[in-house]
């Protein structure tokens, strides 16, 4: 995307201006949503994104521009501003690129430069509106949308890198609405991951709309949720947002490095209850969150975080493995050109143990079973962390009981992973965003069932 | 008024799109940026940047489509027009969504927003290491995670097919600093934010003693019991929760089947002395906006009046739609569809001298975590993790913390026990607040 002779020229003013680290970033975003309001499409939006970044490191401070433009005079001239001051004589010069290929191991067939899809994907919209619909006559409305991107990024440093790649993602939402005089309740669900619309071929658009009928009408005839600490179901899938908020976060070297992060100075010991193990994995074949290498051009990997409660990995960007010694993950990631690159989780997941659905509901007395979680928020300084439940019910004697309106979580990370007792082998994952210094990205979150003895849950009863 | 090169665009771009027997606006969006980190007694990043977004809408056959570019020569914006054009064909019929008419020409006024700031990046710089340095040399201060400053100018501009141009250019500055406290087993994480015109209207010293103060204030906060409280949000955290559910007054979302308020027009829907209005003209905020999304001039608009609904905020296709008049509340940026949102809202004030609002035992909420999760704007309902203070008689009696506080919006605005007289910006002056006493809360600890 970039002219290869213009990069190296740039590079090789970042490095005469004495930086230790240069690094051209540039991105091709292509983009094509579209929204659907029942039976009728509501919005469909195109355009593309262009940009490039530029990254100069001086120690252990990091300068950072970006612009739409591509001349090499403009480019050398924010090079110029960026670092005026902190220009110094160089310490050393920059290497030749080297061209780098990485096996593409998401490859899509059904991609944005391809034929186009949207007429398909407004029918599977529709029809996704229709099993909705057909629930029951308390669905009054569905929301649809169906975004897919296609973003290509090339990158050049002074260690003389240079390589690229190119992301397909796509997914697909249906939000039903559930309505009976003045209250109104929500259901949703969503699929999406690395590839193109060829995910089509794995999806039921009746599956879709009856899952988020059944959620929305769930919610309508749900009683207000009881307050107070107590044990906690977590379903599988979404739930897993409970590890990336708890624990996930604290384990980027984005808050390790600032000693932000509680966990900055556990590694090796026991964070966790024995029954905790937790991965990082960029690895899995077109899952949402996955990578071939990261948007610092480093290819990516499974990391293992936590192995039987010890903690025995962080996940570290280039600065961030510089700043704490902990070694580079490929877990370098950015929302886009805008964005410096920070440590962030790719597919993170605890792995699935023997317990069963029953044997958790059963061992408690009054508790919560969180069947669906919705997103959550964490301070990793102090470890305190929240998410929403969206789909619960109370249990009572053992037994799960009647539904329950939406309710916060609050604990924090090292308590929430002393507390997780039992994990069940129902393993799945579920697509979701995640935003922290470097933008939004796309993360995967999973688990199997598990249960917490003891969370504080915000109720509204 | 426009830039002659970011005008000569617009006219191709809006020849393109009459040429093509359809109508069309064009939304330009141009933004320069600096952010300053600063940490362990140096700088940490230095961010520079500016971009600019070209988004056409067309309207063609009463169908409606969008596209966008951050390309800007001829080729990528023809490929825009292309593209929006191609996506109107697949939308439905909507008569209307329309361009709105007239030929008019607006423009904000830079000796107020945009006034001439000649403070240079190294006294930039040296407020974001003294606001560490301060703050880190503080008792109990483990670290200042994080802290800086941050510069923005952002213009927009709007063009329309039947010849209404508008263009507005404002510039924010703004410091924050975070601090993390430890003493034995406890900690805390907080800080404030403040946003101004210039930077040298900034006061950061104040930021540190209020980061300080909040952090010290809470540090030894726990739950209290689980029942219901009295609660009055601090303005930052009542601006953010009425912000969350703003989309309830949308006609937009009303149109849509959303809304909860949307066949409520006339009702009560709170207590006798709400009022809430949005106010996008006042220019003391820094919400203030002279034209919304589709270029039509924005004025005060009374929603809620003595606890009854008054109106719902429209833009033009929303009003068409319920046959009532468009209240200037497009929201569009170049990316984004034609939608609804509110600009400066405001809370009028009551007749309860604040004094009397604090009068007994009530929590005082400081703190709201979640607010992009836990809160339901189609049903109302939300539930969020919370910090503040146990207080009696406007005297704080202990911090709290690790508690969450859960409702429904509507429900909440029926439960006002009283509304103060006076009214505050919140610390982005984005909303002006009276201060709220809620009764019955569901607290849990």
């Amino acid at each position: 995307m970039l002219d290869t002779r213009i990069a190296q020229s740039v590079i090789d003013h970042a490095v005469a201006l004495g930086s230790d680290f240069a690094e051209v970033f540039v991105e091709r975003n292509e983009v094509s949503s579209i929204a659907t309001l029942s039976d009728q499409v509501q919005d469909l939006s195109s355009g593309i994104d262009f940009g490039i970044g530029l990254r100069l490191v001086y120690g252990s401070k990091v300068l950072y521009g970006y612009t739409n433009r591509t001349e090499e005079d403009e480019l050398r001239r924010i090079v110029t501003e960026l670092a005026a001051k902190d220009r110094r004589d160089p310490a050393t010069s920059a290497g030749a690129f080297d061209f780098r290929a990485f096996d593409d191991a998401h490859s899509a067939t059904r991609t944005l430069s391809g034929e186009p899809t949207l007429r398909e994907k407004v029918d599977y919209l529709f029809a996704a509106n229709r099993a909705a619909r057909a629930a029951g006559n308390q669905i009054s409305q569905t929301r649809g949308a169906c975004a897919q991107r296609q973003q290509a990024v090339e990158i050049f440093n002074s260690d003389g890198l240079h390589t690229h790649d190119t992301r397909h993602y796509i997914r697909a939402t249906l939000q039903a609405v559930a309505a009976s005089g003045n209250e109104q309740a929500t259901g949703s669900q969503t699929d999406g991951g690395l590839l193109g619309w060829e995910i089509v071929e794995t999806l039921d658009p009746e599956v879709c709309g009856t899952e988020a009928a059944r959620q929305a009408l769930v919610n309508l005839a749900a009683k207000p949720c009881p307050s107070g600490r107590m044990p906690v179901v977590i379903g599988n899938g979404f739930g897993g947002v409970i590890f990336h908020e708890a624990c996930g976060h604290l384990l980027e070297t984005t808050s390790v490095a600032k000693q932000a992060s509680v966990f900055h100075d556990r590694l090796g010991e026991t964070i966790a209850s024995s029954a905790v193990s937790a991965v990082d994995d960029g690895t899995l074949t077109h899952e949402w969150g996955s990578i071939n290498i990261d948007d610092e051009g480093m290819r990516t990997e499974r990391t293992q975080l936590i192995e039987n409660g010890r903690l025995v990995n962080f996940l570290a960007d280039r600065l961030g493995a510089e700043k704490t010694g902990h070694r580079r993950t490929g877990s370098g990631r950015r929302q886009s050109y805008r964005f410096a690159p920070a440590s962030r989780m790719r597919n993170t997941f605890i792995e699935p143990g023997e317990d069963s659905l029953d044997d958790m509901i059963g061992s408690i007395d009054h508790g919560i079973y969180a069947a669906r979680m919705g997103g959550g928020s964490v301070q990793p300084g102090t470890g305190e962390f929240n998410f929403a439940v969206t789909e619960g019910y109370v249990i009572d004697d053992g037994k799960i009981g009647h539904p329950v309106k939406a309710a916060t979580l609050i604990s924090t990370g090292p308590d929430v992973l002393r507390r997780i007792s039992m994990v069940g082998s129902d393993f799945a994952l579920a697509t979701g965003m995640c935003g922290s210094v470097s933008g939004m990205v796309p993360t995967t979150v999973g688990q199997a069932t598990l249960k917490v003895d003891d969370i504080l849950v915000g109720g509204n009863a | 008024m426009a830039d002659p090169l970011i005008e000569a665009h617009a006219h191709h771009v809006l020849d393109q799109v009459t040429g093509a027997g359809a109508a069309g606006d064009l939304i330009v969006q141009q933004d320069a940026s600096l952010s300053l980190k600063a940490h362990d007694g140096d700088l940490e990043e230095h961010k520079v940047n500016s971009t600019r977004v070209y988004g056409v809408r067309v309207i063609k056959d009463c169908r409606a489509g969008i596209a966008y570019s951050e390309a800007a020569d001829a080729a990528a914006l023809d490929s825009m027009v292309a593209q929006a054009l191609q996506n109107a064909a697949f939308a439905r019929e909507d008569d209307k969504e329309a361009i709105a008419d007239g030929n008019g020409s607006l423009a904000t006024d830079d000796a107020t927003l945009c006034r001439q700031d000649d403070v240079t990046v190294e006294t930039k710089i040296a407020a974001a290491l003294a606001m560490e340095r301060e703050l880190a040399a503080r008792d109990k201060v483990q670290n200042v995670p994080y802290n800086g400053v941050q510069d923005v100018t952002a213009e927009r501009y709007v063009f329309t097919t039947a010849g209404h141009t508008a263009h507005s250019k404002a510039r924010l500055c703004n410091a924050y600093a975070y601090a993390l406290l430890k003493d034995g087993d406890k900690d805390v994480l907080d800080g404030v934010e403040r946003t101004a015109r210039r930077f040298d209207e900034l006061d950061t010293s104040e930021i540190v003693e209020e980061t300080y103060a909040r952090c010290i204030a809470l540090l030894d906060g726990e739950a209290v019991p689980s029942r219901h409280y009295d609660v009055l949000f601090d303005v930052e955290c009542q601006a953010a929760l009425f912000g969350a559910f703003a989309s309830v007054f949308s006609g937009k979302a009303a149109r849509d089947g959303i809304s909860p308020l949307r066949e409520r027009i006339g009702e009560k829907i709170g207590v006798d002395s709400l009022d809430i209005r949005d106010a996008p003209r006042r220019t003391e905020g820094f919400g203030y906006t002279l034209f919304d999304g589709e270029g039509i001039a924005t004025a005060s608009t009374t929603l809620v009046a003595g606890g009854r609904l008054a109106t719902l905020a429209h833009n033009s296709a929303t009003a068409g739609r319920f046959g009532v008049a468009n209240t200037g509340h497009a929201a569009r940026s170049p990316k984004t569809p034609l939608g609804v949102a509110l600009h400066q809202p405001e809370i009028g004030p009551g007749e309860i001298l604040e004094s009397d609002l604090t009068s007994g035992e009530y929590l005082e909420i400081v703190d709201l975590a979640g607010l992009h999760s836990g809160t339901n704007a189609v049903s109302g309902d939300f539930s969020l993790g919370a910090a503040g203070f146990l207080c009696a008689d406007g005297e704080r009696l202990r911090p709290v913390r690790n508690i969450t506080v859960a409702g429904n919006f509507l429900d909440m605005l029926t439960k006002i026990v009283g509304i103060g007289n006076v009214q505050h910006w919140n610390a982005g002056r984005s909303a002006l607040m009276a201060r709220i006493r809620f009764g019955d809360m569901p607290i849990s600890g």
